[in-house]
């Protein structure tokens, strides 16, 4: 059993990309850590109306956003399938993969509630916009945490 | 033959709903995206924050555009089908024939045919963009075009009320970390 557990939070952005490539340095020779991939993916919306006619419109493309999100659970096997290749043994690399309920920076405190990782690699790009709406995901992951470590990719 | 109109009343009520109810800026962003690929039968849709700063377009949220297209470079607003930045919706019926588009190799690689972008306004300024992308070529007609550009206006609202949120919450948490005992001078 893995004497560490490392969360991994990924989004495929380059900035993930760079989290990615620091945890891969940094941790990829060691055989104590057990690396979770996370993404949590935007769930299909709830499509509620009275037309019989914009149902059934949606209803025939609805197949296609499924696809779409299996796309992206695909890609996120891709990623797990490049740190094995980069050194992580396959055991020790886990992928989790689930609907988006909360916003991101929430999704991820709660899944260090429940497995309590020790380490998290976190990304930051400078200077981005969606931080004026939203808040730093990286800075409110790390006021809430307790007991862990929490790098910062920049 | 007319061109044909994709946005009636139940499409814009369902897509204008998934704004309202969204609990945040990332299920909304996603949510639209999802809804206005499917209402229009479209291949994907993007929403920007435009970034004052760096004059990049930045990406709050999509759906149906891969990880490459997504991650191709900055989407500089004075390159990448610029009048959109000056408040003007712009299409673009036919991207391989276009000089309007910053990465237009990577467009056709993306098998994107064609975009419509919209400004996202706020008190008549361009904070963002709304982005459609379409696998073929893509004639708009004037009604959906108007359609479009009202939903972006509603986005605009929607982001502007998504940062008082967070600016009132980021209050309440302040005064929550706020102990009594610099509240109660008086030791009551």
């Amino acid at each position: 059993m893995a004497a560490q557990k490392l969360l991994l939070p990924y989004n495929f952005s380059d900035s993930d990309r760079k989290a990615l490539d620091f945890a891969v340095s940094t941790f990829g020779h060691r055989d104590d850590i057990e690396v979770t991939i996370f993404h949590a993916h935007t769930p299909l919306p709830s499509i509620d109306v009275s037309s019989e006619t914009v149902t059934g419109r949606l209803s025939q493309n609805i197949n296609y956003l499924s696809q779409k999100v299996s796309e992206v659970e695909t890609s996120l096997q891709e990623v797990k399938a490049e740190l094995v290749r980069r050194g992580f043994s396959n055991d020790r690399v886990k992928l989790k993969f689930k609907p988006r309920k909360k916003e991101i920076a929430a999704e991820i405190i709660d899944l260090h509630a429940g497995e309590k990782f020790n380490l998290l690699v976190l990304n930051r790009k400078a200077g981005r916009i969606g931080r004026f709406f939203t808040g730093s995901v990286h800075a409110k992951v790390a006021a809430a945490l307790r007991n862990a470590t929490v790098c910062i990719v920049c | 033959m007319g061109i044909e109109e994709k946005i009636d009343i139940d499409v814009f009520k369902v897509v204008t709903r998934a704004i309202a109810e969204a609990e945040n800026l990332e299920l909304m962003t996603g949510h639209l995206s999802q809804l206005l690929v499917v209402a229009l039968g479209i291949k994907g849709c993007s929403i920007f924050a435009l970034n004052h700063e760096s004059q990049e377009l930045e990406i709050l949220g999509s759906f149906g555009l891969s990880v490459g297209y997504v991650n191709k470079g900055p989407v500089l607003s004075a390159k990448s089908i610029a009048r959109t930045v000056k408040g003007e919706p712009i299409v673009v019926t036919d991207t391989s024939n276009s000089d309007l588009l910053q990465y237009p190799q990577e467009a056709i690689v993306e098998g994107v045919r064609a975009v419509v972008s919209l400004p996202i306004t706020l008190h008549g300024r361009v904070i963002g963009a709304l982005r459609l992308y379409h696998y073929d070529v893509w004639e708009v007609s004037e009604r959906d075009l108007d359609s479009l550009m009202l939903l972006a206006e509603i986005i605009g609202l929607a982001l502007m009320y998504t940062r008082l949120r967070y600016a009132l919450l980021s209050v309440k948490e302040t005064t929550n970390e706020i102990h009594t005992v610099w509240l109660e001078p008086f030791g009551v």
